[in-house]
């Protein structure tokens, strides 16, 4: 008799979805689905508003990365615009973007993951959380804390606001930064260098306990892709496309945002609310690929900033090529991390930072536009068009978790035939199955445009429907 | 990041879109207009608690959590001591509690506040909308003299800043 396991909803993620597995009347499992259950609505409804109001409305559609949103909808609204912003707006948004990949990729790492990294994926499950986390391990809790509040503190000087600020608009930004603001950014640093240095070195020591889940964690060749600057080095703000193969091969770059609808896709399953993006020229589901962190790292040759170069030398000698464990995102989000604190000091550097001719302005000169930037979880792309008056007729936005979606599904399969053997699993099993898709860190919000609690029910029913037994967390 | 020491920390919850869930930002905002000069009060108003909050209790010599209770009465009007608890359950990633956040400055630096007190009052109603209920809005006197009064007993030790000098 065949049967089919739920996990619904996966925890410890940001948003709501879950698993279902289905085994055969062998026990084996023969499919398995990740399953995005919120419903989207933020295109539908932008329809009819002027074009300038779309970065503070989209921004709403998360409260993790609304920087992300903001910076892909202002520029979207700059190719309306047809301006280019003044260099030190586009510096200013930058820094506001690290700042939120600082805060994410430590909120990603300390507070979902960690619980598995530092308490062990079988660990009593009333425990693996982040108040075991700290219980256990103050010094990295404090770490991941100090991280958090580093970015959104600066993301609170630059926007006036730590989340959903309203700094960032169509042709630059608000109001220039002041100096006080640059010597108290600059002021956090020391400790922020401290704190991902120590979860570097906590990562590295802990990550020989978990080899066996790095070959089975979405383990696969695929395409890559990610904004990257002319000069092939990591670009989170600017720059343009690039589309790697599982060898490291180009497939193609230079890819503006203005072309990008021609290269990629959005196909739909009927099992989940969000969409499968693809690689147009190969089509679904061959053009498949995967952003994020890993597609970053897999695709730069260089991070530009001094500490970041090493530990990308050493991330690079991982593989023999493009590295295919996704569980190496977590590994590749610190690098990042660090990336990020280091660019926030250059940044301050530029003798420029502090000039006051922050926004350009236009009114339309386009009746369409698009912008691309990298969020935490990866590429995010805006594409609107609008009336002769600049109001919203359509929009499209192309999210990070979207675009991961045929792996994070493929990495549940994969996960699931592991480790699940003739119907038998114990929740250690389904930790490492939703673990899986942790390691994407996907914002389920971000994908479906809405938000949800995350409780988690497990049900193992057979193919009759009769439900066989049951787990729930409240 | 490490927060500045301050005798008293008013830390309110809640949805001021979500009618008597706002009940916790609208008495912060109250708070923060009463004691707008003295540096002794510091208020984070937040719709969610979470655990980075944990660093700001750490530095606080009193606490006064606010929010909206589903469990009393509408309009009760609570005060009681909170204790630090270990989660009775999986968190939620997004938000934590009053004995949580305890929980997590004492597990993470080692530090409690000599004084945490929660002040709920209950919600009538959790529907969408800006204003509070009648019940909530009759009683918000009682919440405001409960947490003027609450505030003064903790601050009663330490000295009030100095009026300005006139010039």
């Amino acid at each position: 008799m065949s049967q089919t396991i739920t996990i619904d909803p996966v925890t410890r993620l940001e948003g709501h979805g879950k698993i279902t597995i289905h085994l055969n009347e062998q026990g084996q499992v023969s499919d398995a689905h990740f399953h995005v259950t919120q419903v989207r609505g933020f295109e539908r409804f932008s329809e009819g508003r002027p074009f300038y109001e779309m970065p503070s409305l989209m921004a709403r559609i998360c409260g993790i990365c609304p920087v992300s949103h903001l910076i892909a909808s202002a520029k979207a609204c700059e190719a309306i615009m047809s301006v280019r912003i003044p260099h030190a707006a586009a510096q200013l948004r930058r820094m506001l973007n690290l700042a939120q990949m600082v805060q994410s990729h430590a909120l990603s790492f300390f507070h979902l993951s960690s619980p598995d990294l530092l308490l062990g994926l079988d660990s009593d499950p009333a425990k693996r959380h982040i108040f075991g986390v700290a219980a256990g391990y103050p010094e990295l809790g404090r770490a991941g804390i100090g991280l958090r509040r580093f970015g959104q503190h600066i993301i609170e000087l630059l926007g006036n606001k730590r989340i959903h600020p309203g700094w960032v608009v169509p042709g630059g930004v608000t109001e220039p930064l002041a100096p006080a603001k640059r010597d108290e950014i600059l002021s956090l640093l020391p400790e922020a260098y401290a704190n991902i240095q120590l979860a570097l070195d906590a990562y590295k020591k802990t990550f020989a306990s978990f080899r066996s889940e790095a070959d089975v964690f979405a383990n696969f060749p695929s395409l890559f892709l990610s904004l990257v600057h002319e000069d092939d080095s990591i670009e989170l703000t600017d720059g343009t496309l690039k589309l790697i193969d599982a060898k490291g091969s180009v497939v193609e770059e230079g890819i503006t945002a203005h072309r990008f609808t021609e290269v990629i896709g959005e196909a739909v399953e009927p099992y989940s609310y969000t969409k499968f993006a693809y690689y147009k020229p190969l089509g679904y589901p061959d053009g498949s690929y995967r952003v994020g962190p890993l597609a970053r790292l897999n695709i730069v040759k260089s991070m530009g900033t001094p500490r970041a170069e090493k530990e990308l030398a050493e991330f690079k000698q991982i593989a023999d090529g493009p590295v295919q464990s996704s569980f190496y995102y977590h590994h590749a989000r610190l690098v990042e991390i660090l990336y990020g604190i280091e660019k926030i000091e250059q940044i301050l550097s530029d003798p420029l930072i502090l000039d006051k001719h922050v926004r350009a302005t236009a009114g339309v000169n386009r009746l369409e536009g698009a912008g691309i930037a990298e969020a935490p979880r990866g590429t995010l792309m805006h594409n609107y068009k609008v009336d002769e008056n600049g109001l919203i007729v359509w929009a499209n936005l192309v999210i990070a978790t979207g675009q991961n979606n045929n792996a994070m599904n493929r990495g549940v399969l994969q996960a699931a035939r592991h480790y699940i053997k003739d119907g038998k699993f114990t929740e250690g099993i389904l930790n490492r199955v939703e673990a899986v898709v942790r390691t994407f860190d996907p914002c389920l919000s971000c994908s479906s445009h809405a938000f949800g609690q995350m409780p988690l029910q497990i049900t193992l029913m057979a193919s009759t429907g009769e439900v066989l037994d049951t787990v729930t967390r409240s | 990041m490490t927060a500045e020491p301050i005798p008293c920390l008013i830390l309110a919850c809640g949805n001021p879109l979500r009618e008597d869930d706002g009940i916790g930002p609208h008495l912060a905002e109250w708070a923060a207009d009463r004691w707008r000069a003295d540096p002794r009060i510091r208020i984070i108003s937040r719709q969610q608690w979470t655990p980075e909050l944990a660093a700001d209790i750490a530095t606080a010599h009193s606490v006064v959590f606010l929010d909206c209770s589903i469990d009393a009465a509408p309009g009760q009007v609570n005060l009681q001591p909170v204790q630090p608890a270990a989660p009775q359950f999986v968190p939620a990633t997004h938000h934590s509690g009053a004995t949580e956040l305890l929980a997590l400055a004492r597990d993470l630096y080692n530090a409690a506040p000599q004084k945490a007190l929660l002040l709920t009052v209950g919600a009538g109603s959790l529907t969408f909308a800006e204003d509070l209920s009648s019940t909530v809005q009759a009683a918000l006197p009682r919440a405001i003299h409960l947490l003027q009064t609450t505030v003064q007993d903790l601050l009663s030790d330490i000295p009030a800043p100095a009026e300005p000098q006139s010039a």
